[in-house]
Parts: structure tokens; C-alpha cells; sequence
């Protein structure tokens, strides 16, 4: 079933839409009002009017797009009004400031899940359960092969992967905001003794997390990246942008992973040119979508970010969830 | 040994790209662990005498039957993984057997010596029951390993030479030598190792080392300056290179890429121990049209290839032959550093006496290469050219003078290959891979233009780079017609160049025409597909050439 016209959230142009209060979700277009979910790249675009999002976010989003954006931001579980409707943020667990967002009309509760993972993550606040009637949820990772491993597991097969080449610099590619900062958080609880190095990129962002009062491993930052053949037995941190192309040519004693959930999968870990992959998300596997799909007792949903075909098709079946396709190509 | 040290090996394996790094994870484990997991570890990863013993289909069903997923959706995870052993592993996360007690340290001889072959005895339902409490006794992360054994599937770029070298390299000893001790059934047992890690070598081994080979550069256009006279001809074998030496009346047959393969050939080592004399031989082996006196199409090589201990009717539906075309060393002398056109006088010379010597025409087995005598360039080119009809791959060229050196050395040897065919044509369906490319559409269909409408010609799923199958890839989501269970119909539009070795008529194909070996060359952005060829082309094509 598809998506009506008088649906308080719809599709448009490649984004989600509220007509009635005229706002933008994480627009990819400049528009007049965005709410912003989180501060990764591909939820917010330069050049919007205004900005609102959770104070985190705002605080990230300053340092991304530049310090004079307007931007209103709210604590999570405030409420406040546009055009009547109720809008609210809250966290989603995904990176820090990441919210889920909630609007209440005419007594119709309607929630935009954002980018969100159940998983424990001490940077940033914990997924809350929060009950709509209608659910629009990112579906990443929606097959059942997806099943992450305890977050603690992984932090301790990067220490043995480091500890086990002590004549090679350990190259971790991760993105610079939330999933960087995640593993040096789970890095200072293992037993990995030597140093950690950042890119800048990454280490703008560690400032960032440290100001906001979040405990993680300190690092130095690489300043120049002819210093990667000296550092055997560190490891360092890199955007995954660096794997391809010449930043890497001629560095002989290095070995390179990558932190991303789709590493899970033998032949994206080849494929992908890493020598290694950890499993490791900053999103909910096949078990957290079903689980929120279940405890936010909607009873019509919504999925974007994804292949959501088998999912919509498995709940249909198997959970009698009405599961509703946007009237728009995403 | 614990399942769960070679399951870390196996992942430690599988998470390096590079051959010297695999060459240090084996040395390392070899040297701290006990023989009888090392030859453990020996048999699995060198794939030798690995059964299947249930097929990844029945696994992946057995699953959902299990467990209560549906087909359907276990189907649709399969096209993302494209191996059931590690789809298995990774749906099996999402059972929870917490309750079980988990068998701390299980053997993996008991596995595979005991339980896995006792499946086999089961009826299908205890099998099934057997799998089950397995899988959920099991700790989680021996599950791959399980699943591995049970389909057999033990690839993880760990072939028999780098274990070869791994072990050369461990006891500084040849790699030819530890290519012999690994040859046959390579039993698990500590003798087995022992034996592998000897560093006494008996002359009986050092009696088989064969000489590095001497490889044919390409051709190079300078080569036309030069008198034809300076140089042998040969007809290009498209067969395996085998240098097949006897000394002290014991046969070893190698291949270039250090490969004993004695027991793949038994006719041939039957066939060479009547020969009184000892040699080294070098030529190229077979399989062989013998009335028509030209090679079979390398399609009927590959049915002998890998296969050990050919039964007698592989061995008459296959025949080989071994086309000898060099004398390295006879009756215990070296003479590699003779001229070519004297070692030639020699090789013939000993060829007609073996050749007397033996009884009725069984000899046939063995053969000399035939040489080609050009008048000018002009006409071995010719000769390149009619390569085709007698299934060479074009011309060898070969300076008389030379001496037999070791590797690609310039200026020796060359390959003159025929230029191979090529059509342009239309992609039309494409499907999805398996292994490495799961979850991309790699296996491509494409057409040629007959009349009005596109027909199919060829299949190919070669030639792209890593780069241009991501790019195809999502054109072809972006663009398809319909889908047919894993296959995509896609709008004609792109065009690509497809090379081909062989081209003819089939009633087979709906296009009338097969071609043996397509693979795509290029990838024709520039061209629209009116642009791609006609099934007209074709058949001139195939005119030109027959």
C-alpha cells in the first residue's frame, strides 16, 4: 500500500516532507527549515535557512557548516510547536546528539526513527522506546544475516589484530564522526597499550566528543602522513575516503581494516580491499529493527535507507504489521 | 587439535591479501602446534581428500525447517552471502542456545574422523537431528568451520604451493622437494608430518627435481630484421606445460607450476617406464584428436586435470598425449647449455631409437613436436594465421642457437599468438554472481542484432575491472525490464566488445551460433547498439576461417 496525499509525512524530492508545518527532514537540498536527525554529512546540506536539532547536533553541525548557521536546538523530550503540530526529539543511539523524531497531530503520533542501533555505545545516550502509531524507520541492515557481535568483542579483536603484526602500522579506516570516537571509547577498556593516532578529520572530532564531556582514549594527531612507515605497532585511525586511490602508495609495512557492519560478509570484506574487517555498526541489525518496529506498537510502517523488501515482506507474514511504501521513488 | 585453534587460523588466513603474509601465519602456526594438528591443518587447507557431505542447498533448507524462517527470506540472504557454509554461520547468530551446553573443547580429529563421516550412515531425519544438536553445541565461533567441513568448501586462497613453500621455507630445504613429499594422499597423522618436515633429503628426491622452465616472451616486431634461417618454428599447444623426467628408472611428471602430477597421467608413466634410457624431457601435454592428428579443444583437458587415478574409460575418452619439444639432460647429463638445433638433432635422434625399440603403435602416446619450416616472415605469418584450423593457439619462435636458461629471459623464445575474434554486442540479462561477487550482478548475457531483434550469442563474466562491475552493477539495477527469479532482463543499451577463440554453427543456440571461451574486452561506451554486429558478421567470420 502506498502513501496518501493527506499523510502528515511524505516523500518529496528525495527527502521526508511535512507539508503542514513546512519543514524539511535532513534535507539534501537547501530548503527554508530543516530538522536535522544527526550530524553526518549525508543528513544535512549547506545553505538552509534554518537549522533545528538536538543541542549536541547543533554543536556538531556548527563545527561542519560553520559557526553562523541559524540553528535553534532543544534538549531531548522537549516539546515544541510549529503550525500546531508537536515536535520532540529522542536519542537514537546512533552517534552522539543523533535523535529520533516525534510530531503529534490531531492526536496522530507519527515517528522518524533516524539513523538509530540499540547496541551499548557509551558515547552518546541510549535508543528510548517511544510508542507512535506511525513508523518510519531506516532499514541499513534488514536481512537476518546481520547480527552484530557484543561491542566489547570487537574492541578486543582490533587489540589482537594490532598486538599480533607488531612490524606493521595498523591502518583502522572508520568515519570521523560517532563511529571513530565509539572505538576509542571501547578501545580504553581493553589492554591495548600503544598509541593511537588520528587523522585531522578525526581528531577535530575527538575534540569535539571531549569538550562535550564524553570519555574517550586520547590520541595524537597525524600530521603528516610520512610518518605511517615509522609508527609500526601504533595504530591509526583514518576516514575511509583515504583507503582508495594514491594516499596509501608506497607504504610497504602497513596492515589496513575497516570498521563498518557490511564487513560481516566475506565477499564485501574482499571485495572491499581491506585486509581485515571488523563488524562493527553504528546502526541496528535484522533483531533491533524488528525490535523497534515491535515496541513502538505502530501499527503502519515505513522503511527508507535500504533494502526493505524482504523486511516489509517478513513482518507482513509473520507480524501482521501493515507495512506501507512511500508514494515517491526514494 | 581444538577446533577452535584452526578456526583461528583459518580466519587469520582469511584476513590477509598477501602470499608472504599467508607464508608467515602457516610458518607460525606449524611451529606452535604439535604435528598431528599441523598435518591436520595440512589436509583441510590443501582441499585433497575433502568430501562434500551435504550439499549447501539441503543445509540452507534444513535451516529453515529448524528454525522457522522462511525459504524465501533464507534464499534472498544467500544471494547477498553467495556461500551457504557462511550464510549458515551467520543466521545461527540469531539462535540462542544459552541453554545448551556448549562442548568447550571439541577435536577436530573426533570431527572429522567421527562424527561428520557418521552422518553419512544416518537416515535423514537422525541427520538432521545430528546437524542441529551440533550446531547448537557447538561454541559459536567454530560454527564456520563446521559448516565448512560438512560442504565441503575450503577456500580460502591457501592452495598446495603455498603450503609447499611455507614448509620449504620453515626446514630451508627446495620446494620441489616438499612438493614430492606432498604428493598423493596426504594422510593426517604424525608420521605424515614428520616425514613432510625431514630435512634429510634421499636421493630418491633429489632424483626427481626438475630444472627451472624456460619461458616464451611475446613477440616483438624487431624480430622480423633477423634471417628467418636463425630461427625453429613450432605450432603453439594450448595444453599444460610438463617437464617429465626419469632418472634411475623412477618418472616424475611436473608441471610449471610445481605440481607433481604422476597420478593425473598414469598412461603416460606406464607408457615412458619401457624406455631403457634415463631424460629429462620438456613439452606440452594434451588431449589429443588422434584421427584427425590435431589437439582437442582445451575443454577436454580440463575434464583430466585434477581428476587423480583416471579411470581406464576416462583414460579412452580423454586420450592424451605428451608433445615433447626439448632434450634437457639424457643418461644422467646436462645438456641445457647445447645449442637448441643441436639438442633437436639429439631429441630426434633418441626419439627414432625409442621409438624401434618399442612394440605395435602403442607409442603413440609420445610424441616429437613437428616443426614448421616458413620460407620468409610473410609466410609464417601465413602459418600463424591457419593456426586455427589445427587448435593451436599460433606459433612458437624459438633462436636456434639458444641455450635452455632459466625463466623469461629475452631474446630466447617467443609466442606469436593469433589475434583472437571479436563481435560487438548488446547486454540484455545479467545475474547475479556467487563467492567473492555475491550480491552484484557479474554473469552478463549478450546479442547480436538479427534482423530487427537482439538474439542471444554469448555469455561472459570476465574482462571488467573491480571498478567497471560496481559501475555496470548499478546501472543495471537502474535499468531493468524485468526480473526473472536472480536474472534481470535489462533495456539494450550498452555495448560491449566480446572476445572469443573459436566460433561455430550450433542448433543448440537460438542464434545458431556457439563460441567457445567469450569474454569481454572492452567496454564500448562509445558505441549506440545500433552500432553492434549482426549475426551476418559472425557467419562470415566463421567463413573466413573454415
Amino acid at each position: 500500500m502506498e502513501t496518501k496525499e493527506e499523510d502528515l509525512i511524505r516523500y518529496r524530492d528525495g527527502s521526508l516532507y511535512c507539508e503542514l508545518a513546512d519543514i524539511w527532514i535532513d534535507p539534501s537540498k537547501p530548503v527554508k527549515r530543516a530538522l536535522i536527525t544527526h550530524a553526518h554529512f549525508d543528513h544535512f546540506t549547506f545553505g538552509c535557512e534554518e537549522y533545528i536539532s538536538t543541542n549536541e547536533t547543533a554543536i556538531l553541525l556548527k563545527k561542519r557548516v560553520g559557526e553562523d548557521i541559524n540553528i535553534k536546538s532543544f534538549d531531548y523530550g522537549k516539546e515544541f510547536k510549529i503550525n500546531g503540530i508537536n515536535i520532540s526529539f529522542h536519542p537514537s543511539g546512533h552517534i552522539l546528539g543523533s535523535s529520533q523524531i516525534k510530531f503529534i497531530f490531531a492526536e496522530e503520533k507519527w515517528l522518524i526513527s533516524g539513523d538509530f542501533k540499540l547496541q551499548r555505545d557509551e558515547t552518546c545516550k541510549q535508543y528510548e522506546i517511544v510508542k507512535t502509531d506511525y513508523l518510519i524507520s531506516e532499514c541499513t541492515f534488514g536481512l537476518p544475516i546481520f547480527k552484530w557481535d557484543q561491542t566489547n568483542k570487537i574492541a578486543n579483536d582490533i587489540t589482537k589484530w594490532i598486538t599480533n603484526s607488531p612490524e606493521k602500522t595498523s591502518l583502522l579506516f572508520c568515519y570521523s564522526l560517532g563511529k571513530a570516537q565509539r572505538l576509542l571509547n571501547e578501545l580504553s577498556q581493553t589492554n591495548f597499550k600503544g598509541n593511537i593516532y588520528s587523522h585531522g578529520s578525526i581528531y577535530k572530532m575527538n575534540n569535539c566528543y571531549k569538550e562535550l564531556g564524553i570519555d574517550i582514549r586520547d590520541t595524537i594527531e597525524l600530521e603528516n602522513k610520512k610518518e605511517i612507515d615509522v609508527l609500526k605497532g601504533n595504530l591509526i585511525l583514518l576516514p575511509p575516503s583515504l583507503s582508495k586511490g594514491y594516499y596509501l602508495k608506497n607504504f610497504k609495512n602497513i596492515q589496513t581494516a575497516f570498521a563498518s557492519g557490511w564487513m560481516s560478509i566475506r565477499a564485501l570484506r574482499k571485495r572491499s580491499g581491506y585486509d581485515k574487517g571488523f563488524a562493527i555498526s553504528d546502526h541496528a541489525d535484522w533483531d533491533g529493527i524488528l525490535e523497534i518496529v515491535k515496541k513502538s506498537e505502530a501499527k503502519n510502517v515505513f522503511f527508507h535507507h535500504g533494502d526493505s523488501e524482504a523486511l516489509s515482506k517478513y513482518l507482513s507474514e509473520k507480524e501482521i504489521i501493515n507495512v506501507l511504501s512511500f508514494g515517491e521513488k526514494i | 587439535m581444538s577446533l577452535k585453534k584452526f578456526s583461528e587460523l583459518f580466519l587469520d588466513l582469511d584476513s590477509s591479501n598477501s602470499t608472504n603474509n599467508k607464508i608467515e601465519i602457516l610458518k607460525r602456526y606449524f611451529l606452535s602446534n604439535e604435528p598431528i594438528d599441523n598435518s591436520w591443518a595440512i589436509y583441510l587447507l590443501t582441499g585433497k581428500n575433502n568430501k562434500r557431505f551435504v550439499n549447501g542447498r539441503y543445509l540452507r533448507s534444513l535451516f529453515s525447517q529448524i528454525y522457522g524462517y522462511p525459504q524465501w527470506l533464507i534464499d534472498q540472504c544467500y544471494l547477498k552471502v553467495g556461500d551457504s557454509a557462511e550464510l549458515i554461520t551467520l543466521l545461527l547468530k540469531n539462535i540462542n542456545t544459552s541453554k545448551n551446553k556448549k562442548i568447550s573443547n571439541i577435536n577436530l580429529d573426533e570431527i572429522l574422523s567421527k562424527i561428520v563421516p557418521e552422518l553419512s550412515e544416518l537416515n535423514e531425519y537422525e541427520k538432521n537431528l545430528e546437524i542441529k544438536r551440533i550446531w547448537e553445541t557447538l561454541p559459536e565461533d567454530n560454527h564456520l568451520i563446521f559448516n565448512k567441513i560438512l560442504t565441503g568448501t575450503f577456500r580460502v586462497g591457501v592452495s598446495i604451493g603455498l603450503i609447499t613453500k611455507s614448509i620449504a621455507q620453515l626446514i630451508n630445504i627446495d620446494e620441489e622437494i616438499i612438493s614430492h613429499r606432498l604428493m598423493g594422499n596426504f594422510e593426517p597423522s604424525i608420521d605424515s608430518y614428520t616425514f613432510l618436515i625431514n630435512k634429510n633429503i634421499n636421493l630418491e628426491e633429489l632424483n626427481s627435481k626438475p630444472f627451472p622452465f624456460l619461458l616464451a616472451n611475446s613477440f616483438e616486431d624487431k624480430i622480423f630484421k633477423h634471417p628467418i634461417n636463425d630461427f625453429q618454428f613450432e605450432w603453439k599447444y594450448d595444453g599444460i606445460r610438463i617437464q617429465l623426467i626419469k632418472r634411475s628408472g623412477n618418472i616424475s611428471l611436473w608441471t610449471r607450476g610445481q605440481e607433481l602430477v604422476n597420478e593425473t597421467y598414469p598412461e603416460l608413466v606406464e607408457k615412458m617406464s619401457c624406455i631403457k634410457d634415463d631424460f629429462v624431457l620438456d613439452g606440452e601435454l594434451l588431449v589429443w584428436n588422434y584421427k584427425q592428428q590435431i589437439p582437442f579443444d582445451f575443454s577436454f583437458l580440463q575434464k583430466r586435470i585434477n581428476r587423480k587415478s583416471p579411470t581406464r574409460s576416462i583414460q579412452i575418452k580423454y586420450p592424451i598425449i605428451f608433445i615433447v619439444y626439448d632434450l634437457l639432460e639424457i643418461n644422467g647429463k646436462d645438456i641445457r647449455e647445447i645449442k637448441l638445433e643441436n639438442r633437436r638433432i639429439e631429441l630426434e635422434k633418441y626419439f627414432s631409437k625409442w621409438q624401434n625399440k618399442s612394440e605395435h603403435n602403442s607409442f603413440d602416446i609420445f610424441k616429437i613436436c613437428d616443426l614448421i619450416y616458413p620460407k620468409d616472415w610473410s609466410e609464417a605469418l601465413t602459418y600463424k594465421e591457419k593456426s586455427r584450423e589445427n587448435n593451436t593457439e599460433g606459433l612458437i619462435i624459438k633462436n636456434k642457437k639458444s641455450q635452455y636458461t632459466s625463466g623469461r629471459k629475452k631474446g630466447i623464445w617467443w609466442k606469436y599468438k593469433v589475434d583472437p575474434m571479436q563481435l560487438d554486442a548488446v547486454l540484455i540479462y545479467a545475474k547475479g554472481g556467487s563467492g567473492r561477487r555475491a550480491g552484484l550482478y557479474t554473469d552478463y548475457s549478450f546479442a547480436l542484432w538479427k534482423d530487427q531483434e537482439l538474439v542471444k550469442f554469448a555469455s561472459a563474466y570476465s574482462g571488467l575491472t573491480n571498478i567497471e562491475i560496481k559501475e555496470l552493477d548499478k546501472w543495471i539495477r537502474k535499468n531493468t525490464i524485468q526480473k526473472f527469479g536472480p536474472v534481470r532482463s535489462l533495456k539494450p543499451e550498452m555495448v560491449f566488445e566480446i572476445s572469443f577463440e573459436k566460433i561455430q554453427i550450433s542448433k543448440r543456440h537460438k542464434s545458431g551460433i556457439a563460441v567457445r571461451f567469450p569474454r569481454i574486452t572492452k567496454w564500448r561506451k562509445d558505441k549506440k547498439i545500433k552500432d553492434a554486429d549482426t549475426i551476418e558478421n559472425a557467419y562470415e567470420m566463421m567463413q573466413k576461417i573454415s
